[in-house]
C-alpha cells in the first residue's frame, strides 16, 4: 500500500517512548519481572538452604567437640585443649581456654565479651585468625570457659559468590528482558504505525483506503477487517450522498439554466419598468449563485472523476506563476494588497497545466478575498529533497488548527469567512486538482496568516498515466 | 440578421436557441439529427451553424468534419453536454470555430454567436492595425495609441483591448472575456475581469469623451467606436 501524497505524516521513525509505551512492551517486562524475582528467590532459597545445613554440620562438629573435651577431668583440660590443637591439621577448627577471669589459659583462641555459653556466635574475621569462625562457648563447672571455633570461610565465600552471581544474572536476564521486550514490541509497533497512517488517510478523506490485513488471523488483522468494513460502509454512504448531489446538480442546471434564460429575456423587454427590472436583476442574480455553485460541484466530481489525465504533460511553473500573478495584481492593487511572486527557475512538474492555473488562481483569490487592506500575499516556487514546493502565504486572519481539515471538505468554510462572499468550493476544487496530480496540499499558521503549501514531489512526475 | 441553421436533436434546447436567436433578430432552421442538418448545411446558404456535439445520425464532431471536406467554412458554434477540456479540444480541432457546454445561457449563446458573425464579416484576423474610433492597435508593433497619442499597454491589457477591439460593437461576457484572452475555461469570478477592464479604460478614456469600453449591465462589455 503507498502511503497517499496528501497526508503529512509527522515522523516515520520509531521511537523509544513509543516502544515504551506500547503493551507488549510492558506486559514483556511485567512477565520477565516476575520471573526474574522467581530466580532470585528460588536461587536465594538453594542459598539458605545449603548454608543453613553447613551451619548444623559445623555446629554439630563443635557441639561433639566440645562435649569430648568436657568430659575430661578438669585438671588435665589445659592439655587436652593443647593437644586438639597439636591433631588439627587442617587448622579449620580453633580452641581457647579462659580462666573464670576470661584470661586465656590454652589454646589459640582469646577471650572475648558477648559470647552465651551453649550458644553459637559467627566472629568476623580478624587478627589471629584465619577467616570468619563459628563459635562455640561452655563454661565449665570449675569456672573455666571453654572456646571451640570452626572456620567458616567456605561459607562466607559461598555466600559472596552467591549474591554476585544473584546480581549479575539479575542484570542480565534484566537486560535479556528489556530487549526481548522490545524485540517483540517492533512487530506489533510497525503494524499499529501502517494502520495509525492508513486511518489517518482515511479520516484525510481518502475513502480508497484500507487497513492492511497480513492474513495472521491476529487481533490486528481482525481490528483491520472490522475497520476495513466500516470504512466500505462510510464509503458506499458518502458515494450515494455525493452521487445524489451531483444528479440534483446536473438535474437542476438545465431547468434553472431555462429559468435563467426566460427571467433575462423578460428583462430585456423594452417595456418591463424600472420595479421590475430591478427584481428581476436580484433574481437573476440569485440564480446565477445558484448555478456557480452546481458549476463547482459538478466540476469537481469531474477532477475527482480523473477524467482530465490525459491533458498531462510537463508544466514549466516559472510562466504559470507569471501567468497567474499577471492576472491577479490588479485585483490585488485594487484592494491595496501587494502581491508579490518568487519564482523557481527552471521548476519544472508533470501535471494538466490548465488546472494547475485554476488551484494556483483559487488560491490567490481565497488569500485577496481574507488579507485586509495594506495586506501581503506571497506566492513562490522552492525545491526540497521531496520535490517542487508552491507556497501561497498571507498575512491575513489564518485558519485555526481545529479548522484547517473541515476547511478543505465541500461548502466548509472557516469561521473568519463568514462576512467573505463565496460558495465554500474553492478549497476543494484545488483539494480535488491536488489529488488527481497525486500531491500534498498543507495548511500552515503563518503567524499571522496562513500558509498554502502545495508539494509536488518527483514520484508523482511520472507515475500518473494517461 | 443573419441565417442560423441549428442541429440540435433536444426540442427543448432548440427551442431555446431558436427562441434567443430570434429575439436577437435572426432567421433560423432546425435540424433535429445529423444527417438533416449536413443535408441542409450543404444545400442552402447560411451565415453560421449551432451544432449539437453528440446526435442521431452523424455525430456533431463527424458533421463538422464533413463540412470543412467540403469546403464549407462557416462558423460553427459547438454545443455539447460534455463539459471536459478534452472534449471542446476536440472540437475546436474538428473544426468548430467555438464551443459551449450545456446548460447554456441563452444570452452567452447569443453573445457567441455576434461574436463569430463579427469575426466572419469583419476584417481578417492577419490585419496589421485595428482601428475602433480613436484606438489604433499597431498588432506588429504592439503599440497602442489613442486619438494619436501613444499609451503603454501591459502584455495582457493589449491582449484585451485586442479581443474586445476585434469584436468592437459586440457584447462580450466576462467568461467569453476569459476564454479567450486568458485561454482558461473556469469560473475567475466576476470581479476579477471586472478590474482589468477598470484599468484599461483607465488608460483608454479621455477627458470630455465617452469611454470607449461600455459595461452592459448583467451581460458584459462592449467597445464602441468614440
Amino acid at each position: 500500500m503507498r502511503p497517499s501524497p496528501l497526508l503529512r505524516t509527522t515522523t516515520e521513525r520509531l521511537r523509544l517512548r513509543d516502544i515504551r509505551n506500547t503493551s507488549t512492551f510492558r506486559l514483556t517486562l511485567l512477565l520477565g519481572g516476575v520471573a526474574l524475582i522467581g530466580v532470585v528467590m528460588l536461587t536465594v532459597l538453594i542459598y539458605a538452604l545449603s548454608a543453613r545445613e553447613l551451619n548444623a554440620r559445623s555446629d554439630r562438629i563443635l557441639r561433639i567437640d566440645a562435649a569430648r573435651l568436657i568430659a575430661k577431668p578438669p585438671r588435665s583440660l589445659r592439655d587436652e585443649v593443647n593437644l586438639a590443637m597439636a591433631r588439627n591439621t587442617s587448622e579449620l577448627t580453633y580452641y581457647g581456654l579462659l580462666d573464670p577471669k576470661g584470661q586465656q589459659i590454652a589454646g589459640n583462641l582469646r577471650g572475648s565479651s558477648g559470647f552465651t555459653p551453649g550458644h553459637m556466635r559467627e566472629i568476623p574475621e580478624r587478627q589471629g585468625h584465619h577467616g570468619p569462625i563459628r563459635l562455640l562457648a561452655e563454661r565449665l563447672p570449675t569456672g573455666e570457659t571453654l572456646l571451640i571455633g570452626r572456620d567458616i570461610t567456605p561459607l562466607v565465600d559461598l555466600r559472596w559468590r552467591v549474591t554476585i552471581v544473584l546480581i549479575a544474572s539479575a542484570l542480565v536476564i534484566g537486560l535479556l528482558i528489556v530487549g526481548t521486550a522490545i524485540a517483540l514490541s517492533l512487530a506489533p509497533l510497525r503494524r499499529v504505525g501502517q494502520l495509525q497512517r492508513t486511518a489517518q488517510e482515511i479520516a484525510a478523506g481518502h475513502l480508497e483506503q484500507r487497513m492492511p490485513i497480513l492474513g495472521r488471523g491476529d487481533e490486528l488483522d481482525l481490528l483491520a477487517g472490522t475497520v476495513n468494513t466500516m470504512v466500505d460502509e462510510v464509503g458506499r454512504v458518502i458515494g450515494q450522498v455525493k452521487s445524489v448531489t451531483d444528479a440534483i446538480a446536473h438535474d437542476l442546471r438545465t431547468p434553472l439554466t431555462r429559468m435563467r434564460s426566460h427571467l433575462d429575456r423578460a428583462r430585456r423587454q423594452e417595456d418591463v419598468d424600472p420595479a421590475t427590472a430591478g427584481r428581476l436583476d436580484l433574481v437573476i442574480a440569485d440564480l446565477d449563485t445558484v448555478l456557480e455553485r452546481f458549476t463547482a460541484l459538478l466540476r469537481i466530481s469531474e477532477i475527482e472523476a480523473g477524467s482530465r489525465r490525459s491533458g498531462f504533460a510537463e508544466v514549466a511553473l516559472d510562466p504559470l506563476l507569471a501567468s497567474v500573478f499577471d492576472l491577479y495584481q490588479p485585483l490585488a492593487e485594487e484592494r491595496g494588497i501587494r502581491l508579490a511572486s518568487h519564482a523557481l527557475p527552471d521548476a519544472v512538474v508533470f501535471g494538466d497545466q490548465s488546472l494547475l492555473f485554476e488551484a494556483l488562481s483559487n488560491l490567490i483569490d481565497n488569500a485577496i478575498k481574507f488579507v485586509p487592506q495594506n495586506g501581503e500575499v506571497d506566492l513562490a516556487v522552492s525545491r526540497d529533497e521531496r520535490g517542487v514546493v508552491v507556497e501561497v502565504r498571507d498575512n491575513g486572519p489564518g485558519i485555526a488548527q481545529d479548522q484547517r481539515q473541515s476547511v478543505l471538505r465541500r461548502f466548509d468554510r472557516g469561521e473568519a469567512s463568514s462576512q467573505i462572499p463565496g460558495s465554500g468550493l474553492g478549497l476543494s476544487v484545488v483539494v480535488a486538482i491536488v489529488h488527481l496530480h497525486q500531491f500534498t496540499l498543507t495548511l500552515d499558521d503563518a503567524d499571522p496568516g496562513l500558509i498554502v503549501r502545495i508539494l509536488m514531489p518527483d514520484h508523482a512526475e511520472r507515475s500518473i498515466q494517461p | 440578421m443573419a441565417r442560423i441553421l441549428v442541429i440540435e436533436d433536444d426540442a427543448a434546447t432548440a427551442q431555446e436557441i431558436v427562441t434567443e436567436l430570434g429575439a436577437h433578430g435572426h432567421e433560423t432552421v432546425h435540424a433535429d439529427n445529423g444527417d438533416t442538418g449536413l443535408d441542409e448545411a450543404t444545400r442552402e446558404p447560411f451565415d453560421l451553424i449551432t451544432l449539437d456535439r453528440m446526435l442521431p445520425g452523424i455525430d456533431g464532431l463527424a458533421l463538422v468534419e464533413r463540412l470543412r471536406e467540403r469546403r464549407i467554412h462557416l462558423p460553427v458554434l459547438m454545443i455539447s453536454a460534455l463539459s471536459d477540456v478534452d472534449e471542446r479540444i476536440a472540437g475546436l480541432r474538428a473544426g468548430g470555430d467555438d464551443y459551449m457546454t450545456k446548460p447554456f445561457a441563452s444570452n452567452e449563446m447569443a453573445m457567441r454567436v455576434e461574436v463569430l458573425l463579427r469575426r466572419q464579416a469583419q476584417q481578417p484576423a492577419d490585419e496589421a492595425i485595428l482601428r475602433v474610433g480613436g484606438i489604433e492597435i499597431d498588432l506588429i508593433r504592439r503599440k497602442v495609441k489613442v486619438d494619436g497619442e501613444p499609451i503603454r499597454l501591459l502584455h495582457m491589457e493589449l491582449r484585451l483591448l485586442e479581443f474586445l477591439a476585434r469584436h468592437a460593437g459586440d457584447i462580450v461576457s466576462r467568461k467569453i472575456i476569459f476564454e479567450k484572452v486568458w485561454g482558461y475555461y473556469f469560473d475567475p469570478g466576476a470581479n476579477l475581469i471586472n478590474v482589468h477592464i477598470a484599468r484599461l479604460r483607465k488608460k483608454l478614456d479621455r477627458p470630455g469623451k465617452p469611454s470607449a469600453i461600455v459595461t452592459v449591465k448583467g451581460e458584459g462589455y462592449r467597445l464602441d467606436a468614440v
